[in-house]
């Protein structure tokens, strides 16, 4: 995975956890699930997709939610 | 499966002679009722139907800002009343207390808020025929199993409860609980039916598992995409999927299963069109502070197919009211609460199209000092409103873009 857009993921990622004062992460890693793991709701994943489609112009959600970091990546990488 | 509530974070299921037990016990009752425990929600509302006094149900999430606007308190302590145990017999059973829900007398009240037009939320309240107008009883629901998925201090949260209740059927929560806990609480429970908003089903997706006991499949709230429906189908493979419209102020009106709506002849008489809105006789209404007159505007824009018998399919809403996963978020609201912010000198409140919630509130602000930032106004806003009018993207301008519905701007 590219390692400068790890970095900006997580950062948006913490971004919105600190929004909604839940706790940061300090690592990403791959299998990580969003809502399981990571302890995004609805509303956060909603904040998510956006502030990703800001940063790259893809909306990650557009063709169904994903559910891992890694997929994420998958999406980012693909277009 | 015969018990009363499955909530996943209260462990082993509540049964119906805890339930009666409970109410038997019960030596007080508070009309106000402010609890994010499903049980004790539906407890009391149960309480107030066998006692015929009313109930005012506040979001668990209002703060207390919020609770002085909508009932003049934030704290309830004062109303606790002692209940006349004299005039009512003990409950026996689960039967005699459906028995005696379903014959609530005329007096009983519910009154909830809904998201008013003109800024502060508005008070609905509805007495037991205008709540139940649409629960179905009869021997084929008697072993129905509810999937409980919306908020259940909510209008449509309120009529599932009433569904299930009235017909005596187990209700598992769902609302807010993790994608693999909802797989697993269908499975262990073999839920039959589940009501939820489109943007519950569309958290759910993609899904490897089918459940095979889920019989029908309602929706509400928002708009529900042909692709989603499809997906749903091939999850739930023996469900019928329904639409329904609905409102806090007339409960659930419509339903149709593609987004082509009906009418049942009775009410046709009681709904008109306007100019391309949807108008509801008062006659359907709850009673509410505002005055409604005798037609009362929904907003809802929408296109007739057939006028006899009436069909149409719902197009847009005309006011500003901006809907965030099957909530309705008054952005005049949330405009008004950021200005009471030292230091903002202007704000504009606007929804962005969100393929998660279908609209996310966002908001560009126009600062008077460098003391305002992003995590200030969101703690002040956490402390005013509920978490879902929030802007969940805050932008700081030197002045406002001129249209509301405007997109962002990428930096």
């Amino acid at each position: 995975m590219d390692n400068k857009m790890e970095v900006k993921i997580l950062e948006i990622m913490n971004t919105v956890l600190d929004n909604r004062t839940k706790k940061k992460l300090t690592v990403l890693s791959p299998e990580m699930h969003l809502r399981n793991d990571i302890g995004f709701d609805s509303l956060d994943l909603a904040e998510l997709t956006v502030r990703i489609e800001a940063e790259y112009d893809i909306d990650i959600f557009e063709d169904g939610i994903v559910n891992t970091v890694s997929e994420i990546f998958e999406k980012l990488n693909s277009k | 499966m015969d018990f009363f509530l499955k909530d996943i974070e209260h462990g082993a299921p509540i049964t119906w002679d805890f339930l009666i037990n409970d109410i038997n016990n019960s030596l007080t009752y508070n009309p106000y009722c402010k609890s994010d425990n499903y049980y004790h929600v539906f407890k009391h509302i149960i309480t107030s139907l066998i006692i015929g006094k009313e109930i005012i149900l506040l979001d668990s999430d209002f703060t207390d800002s919020e609770l002085v606007n909508l009932t003049g308190f934030s704290e309830y302590e004062e109303f606790t009343q002692l209940i006349d145990k004299g005039s009512f017999s003990l409950l026996r059973d689960k039967v005699e207390l459906i028995e005696k829900l379903r014959n609530t007398c005329d007096d009983w009240k519910i009154t909830l808020f809904t998201s008013g037009t003109t800024g502060i939320p508005k008070k609905v309240t509805h007495n037991f025929n205008s709540i139940t107008r649409f629960v179905k009883i009869s021997e084929r629901n008697t072993n129905s199993i509810w999937g409980f998925a919306y908020n259940p201090t909510h209008m449509a949260g309120i009529q599932v409860f009433f569904q299930a209740l009235l017909n005596g059927n187990a209700i598992v929560r769902l609302f807010g609980l993790t994608p693999n806990e909802i797989h697993s609480e269908i499975n262990e429970n073999d839920i039959t039916h589940i009501s939820a908003t489109p943007t519950f089903y569309r958290l759910l997706l993609p899904c490897e598992n089918t459940f095979q006991t889920v019989e029908r499949i309602t929706s509400g709230g928002e708009k529900f995409n042909e692709k989603t429906i499809l997906q749903l189908k091939d999850i739930f493979p023996n469900a019928k999927i329904t639409n329904v419209y609905a409102s806090t102020e007339a409960g659930t009106l419509f339903a149709s299963e593609n987004d082509v709506f009906s009418i049942r002849p009775e009410y046709e008489h009681l709904i008109r069109v306007d100019n391309g809105e949807l108008l509801i006789h008062s006659s359907l209404m709850g009673s509410s502070d505002i005055n409604i007159k005798e037609w009362y505007n929904t907003g809802d824009l929408i296109e007739i197919i057939t006028k006899k018998p009436l069909k149409f399919r719902f197009i847009s809403r005309k006011s500003d009211m901006i809907n965030v996963g099957g909530y309705k978020v008054n952005p005049l609201e949330v405009e008004e609460t950021i200005l009471t912010l030292s230091g903002i000198k202007n704000v504009r409140v606007y929804s962005k199209s969100n393929s998660v919630l279908g609209n996310i509130i966002c908001c560009e602000v126009v600062c008077d000092n460098n003391q305002i930032s992003e995590s200030s106004i969101r703690t002040f806003l956490q402390s005013k409103i509920q978490e879902f009018k929030i802007p969940r993207i805050i932008r700081f301008v030197d002045e406002l873009s001129t249209t509301r519905t405007g997109k962002i701007k990428r930096n």
